[in-house]
């Protein structure tokens, strides 16, 4: 029992970066970027090819995170200097990243056994590999929520929260919402692919079809935690943007050992989602008020 | 001469088709540190001429030149450098979502863009931001000095527009655009907006452009007037001129003909 609640809350940190991405996208700068479902891919695909040809596990992750980057870029800028919608822009990028992540992988899954992490100078909590992923998992997303919130409360993340709260005061104040959004969406994508990749190496492979519905999921992620903890100031919503990842996460574990099956595994995860939606609306007329506005 | 509008022309197409030509060659020009008002009937251009000096709206033909700075090939968020703005709609001026305290810092550096490395110096608004933002909310009168990290939305209406007002005048602005920013006010808080627009403007001593349809609003304010009807000057008083202007007489010019009425 202990192993599927530390494997839960594994994956959930794991998942984090991906609730955090689109916690900055929705949240912060009102941008429903589908983009997400491709760069996640992206990074996991990218990080797997680059570690199976033998690069350091660190370096993936850098190369996952720069590549998700400019996934983010290419949908600002499809957005902010085409004027297409923000959908349209996310699902443009999102098709045309499948292909560019299988290119990169060669093959549609690349497994990932037999890895030396680098995790052993961890300490040793006597809960195997689970309790070392955990460790190691916790200081990243620490270091995330850290990076993030203090981002947030420069000049630079106040004019990116202005700038999704109103766009019409954002320009008149300077902000140039070009600049903004692809900065911020850019940001959030590379989340993502953290994210994606993180995944991929706790699960084992990495495969191309690993990104479908991830934006659902963030946004799970994001609408239980800020249920939770109805967070007020940055810190606490990024604070509950993990949370919710990880309740998520064990929501579906919980499922599992009820004997859902796998092959339903999305559809489950789609009708959780409508649930958190629907008890939210309910519960809370002005969620999304506090929520934007924490 | 601080504002120069030249040769300005702009049009737009219309919902049935057809095109409406509203400025042709349009001039104005307004010296630095007066306070002008303009006043006209509905889809007279007051508006469309504030949003085309503050860039929402993109000149066609001509220049507009603030402080000899040429305007007109800028986008809006770059001309904010130079330009304060209260809009119409006190839901348009601040970010609902960011305290008090927030939105004036956004004012006060809006100079520079934030997106530089220089956006990433600092936590904002600090401690020194907020002493500073309470003594002025404190200076200028207003009972909002302790709620500074109150998220704006949480605030009236026109305690909204007072904040709009005051983010406007911040960052030394070379030009004020009002923009029947007391249009949706009730009439106390008209008044203080007013009142508060008065100093602000004397204080800064910056150029101020306000629109309006109040016309006791437009002779009670400012030091000079002039009156739009379909993107030409109907009407341009100053000094005595304006002084001996009434109410009756400003409206009896609403939906009159084109060229200005001899003045006595």
């Amino acid at each position: 029992m202990l192993s599927l609640w530390l494997g839960a809350f594994d994956q959930g940190l794991a998942y984090a970066g991906l609730a955090l991405g689109v916690y900055l996208t929705l949240r912060v700068l009102n941008f429903a970027d589908i983009t997400v479902d491709g760069s996640f891919a992206l990074g996991g695909g990218s990080a797997a090819m680059l570690i199976s040809n033998g690069v350091a596990p660190s370096l993936a992750l850098l190369a996952a995170v720069i590549l998700g980057g400019l996934a983010g870029c290419v949908t600002a800028l499809i957005h902010t200097r085409l004027g297409v919608n923000d959908l349209f822009a996310g699902i443009l990028t999102t098709t045309g990243l499948y292909s560019i992540t299988l290119r990169l992988m060669g093959r549609s899954n690349i497994p990932l056994t037999d890895l030396n992490l680098g995790l052993g100078p961890l300490p040793d909590f006597g809960t195997g590999s689970d309790g070392d992923w955990g460790f190691a998992l916790t200081l990243v997303v620490a270091g995330l929520i850290g990076l993030l919130a203090l981002l947030l409360s420069t000049d630079l993340g106040l004019a990116l929260r202005a700038l999704g709260n109103n766009p019409t005061m954002a320009r008149a104040n300077g902000i140039s919402g070009r600049t903004g959004l692809t900065l911020g969406i850019a940001a959030g994508n590379a989340l993502v692919a953290l994210a994606g990749a993180l995944v991929g190496l706790y699960q084992g492979f990495a495969d191309v079809t690993m990104g479908i519905g991830s934006l659902i999921l963030g946004l799970g992620a994001v609408i239980v935690g800020e249920s939770v903890l109805r967070p007020r100031t940055i810190p606490m919503a990024l604070l509950a943007v993990v949370l919710g990842s990880i309740l998520f996460r064990l929501m579906i574990a919980v499922a599992l050992q009820l004997g859902l099956e796998p092959v339903d595994l999305k559809l489950v995860t789609a009708l959780l989602l409508l649930a958190a939606l629907a008890l939210g609306r309910l519960r809370l007329p002005g969620v999304s008020d506090g929520g934007k506005s924490p | 001469m601080s504002l120069q509008v030249s040769g300005l022309g702009w049009g737009h197409s219309q919902p049935g088709g057809g095109w409406r030509q509203l400025f042709s060659n349009f001039e104005l020009s307004c010296p630095s540190g007066q306070f002008l008002v303009v006043i006209g009937s509905n889809g007279s251009g007051k508006s469309t001429l504030l949003n085309l000096v503050a860039g929402t709206l993109r000149a066609q033909q001509g220049r507009i030149e603030l402080e000899g700075r040429a305007l007109e090939q800028q986008p809006d968020h770059r001309r904010a450098r130079w330009i304060g703005r209260v809009m119409q709609n006190p839901l348009d001026g601040t970010a609902p979502g960011l305290t008090i305290a927030e939105n004036l810092r956004l004012a006060e550096r809006r100079r520079r863009s934030p997106f530089g490395w220089r956006g990433l110096l600092g936590l904002h608004p600090s401690a020194g931001d907020r002493r500073r933002y309470r003594a002025l909310l404190e200076n200028l009168g207003l009972p909002l000095a302790d709620r500074i990290d109150t998220p704006v939305g949480q605030l009236s209406g026109g305690q909204r527009q007072t904040i709009s007002l005051v983010m406007a005048t911040l960052g030394e602005p070379q030009l004020l655009l009002l923009d029947e920013h007391t249009a949706a006010l009730d009439p106390k808080a008209e008044a203080t907006v007013m009142a508060l627009t008065d100093r602000l403007v004397r204080e800064l001593g910056s150029t101020a452009l306000m629109v309006t349809h109040n016309l006791d609003q437009a002779l009670g304010h400012g030091d000079r007037l002039v009156m739009l009807q379909d993107g030409q000057l109907l009407g341009d008083w100053a000094g005595p001129e304006r002084q001996a202007l009434t109410v009756s007489y400003l409206r009896s010019l609403y939906g009159s003909a084109k060229v200005p009425p001899t003045e006595s």
